[in-house]
């Protein structure tokens, strides 16, 4: 159980764009407070404001291009979880809630964590489901509903006294409007699994002060999207209470099954599966990140980080990229200052 | 190819737990273990943005957590 409280504010602003062409641009302030109160309770949420303009989707998109109108969006999302501690497990609870002008989503979690007497092992059991509302001002989506429910199961384990390994298994069931409804044609099935196997290892080394984060995470998803991605970060500590960590993430996926190359609508077969959405085609993609932090004392810190973001179909590990998509990227930089209380 | 994948998840899983030998420690030896650089996902709202925006612009997402409620993103 953490033994102090802590309060975060963290402001993002996220540009992507590609080859002749500025797209899209969203400005997120954040919030994020965590309290334990009463001996054996914590109490945590946070606030979220995203503030997005622009042209996105690219392709074929009934909102950008040809009706030139462009996208504004607002979204506000906000939850809030309430842990119970108890001796050798914790049992959490929480709701959450977001808003767009066309998309509402509804959610709660409940989760049970158990850890050995040495606290040197701890297994996690979760449960998530949310109810979802779409709604397009132009009618595309009318009252549309999703129902997602999650499930995880993850153990944690410190392996050293250097070394801690955690990995988590994730089920995710869907049914309902999955379709993108500024995009023509778009038409995808109405259920979809995916299961997520994440992996992460973090290695101390004290000879060097730095530690070591490793991470990987296989997808299997029934829309055949499937997915590798491995990332690796150095923390490394500076005098002057200052730390840097760059970071290095690769993601390779597959197609969706009724994803279709350009020209568009090749491939378009009325009352079957149908997407030109380039999220869905095959290919690789690089993240490289550099986070600064600094420890100002009496519980103050402050953080810095950049991140560069670049998607190729040549990319895709093993070759076999969809064809004739222009390569996309982006770039993010995150300001926060948080206190412990 | 399905074979083919889970063998490579398989083997990079042995590689990252391999790169440390197992000896979990004693409760006056975790100083190491808890500084913030050891624990998976310290900085909630960095991890929160960062999963949003691959969600948003990859094709499947997960295993950072679940309950965070969805949104018209993807």
């Amino acid at each position: 159980m953490p033994d102090a409280g802590f309060i975060q504010f963290k402001y993002l602003d996220y540009r992507d764009w590609q080859p002749g062409a500025r797209r899209m641009r969203v400005e997120n302030p954040g919030f994020y407070v965590m309290s334990p109160f009463a001996e054996a309770w914590v109490v945590e949420g946070a606030l979220v404001y995203d503030g997005m303009s622009g042209a996105s989707p690219m392709w074929h998109d009934t909102l950008s291009g040809a009706s030139g109108e462009g996208i504004h969006d607002r979204r506000a999302a906000g939850d809030v979880k309430l842990t119970r501690y108890f001796d050798g497990f914790s049992v959490g609870a929480g709701v959450a809630y977001s808003h767009e002008n066309d998309y509402i989503s509804r959610g709660g979690s409940v989760d049970l964590r158990v850890w050995t007497a040495d606290k040197n092992t701890t297994f996690t059991f979760s449960y998530a489901g949310a109810a979802d509302r779409i709604d397009t001002p132009d009618g595309a989506a009318n009252h549309e509903r999703k129902y997602v429910n999650d499930f995880l199961v993850g153990v944690t384990q410190a392996l050293s006294q250097t070394a801690i390994v955690q990995s988590n298994l994730t089920y995710t069931r869907g049914h309902g409007y999955f379709d993108d409804p500024y995009k023509t044609f778009d038409s995808r099935p109405d259920n979809r699994r995916v299961l997520a196997w994440l992996t992460r290892l973090n290695r101390h080394f004290p000879d060097h002060h730095g530690t070591l984060q490793l991470a990987y995470r296989y997808i299997d998803d029934s829309w055949d999207a499937n997915s590798h991605m491995v990332e690796a970060a150095w923390v490394q500590p500076l005098p002057h209470a200052f730390s840097v960590r760059p970071n290095l993430r690769y993601y390779t996926q597959r197609a969706a099954y009724f994803y279709f190359d350009p020209p568009f609508p090749t491939g378009l077969v009325f009352g079957q599966p149908y997407t030109a959405d380039t999220r869905l085609s095959a290919f690789g993609a690089f993240t490289l990140g550099l986070l600064l932090a600094k420890d100002f004392g009496g519980g103050w810190s402050g953080d810095l980080k950049v991140e560069y973001y670049r998607q190729k179909s040549d990319w895709r590990a093993g070759g076999n990229g969809s064809p004739d998509i222009l390569p996309f990227s982006a770039r993010w930089i995150q300001v926060g200052v948080g206190k412990t209380f | 190819m399905r074979r083919t994948r889970l063998a490579v998840s398989l083997a990079l899983l042995v590689l990252l737990s391999g790169c440390a030998s197992f000896a979990p420690p004693q409760p006056w030896e975790k100083q190491y273990l808890a500084t913030p650089a050891m624990q998976f996902d310290a900085d909630k709202l960095d991890v929160r943005n960062t999963q949003h925006i691959y969600y948003s612009k990859e094709g499947a997402a997960g295993g950072y957590g679940i309950g965070g409620g969805g949104c018209g993103c993807n």
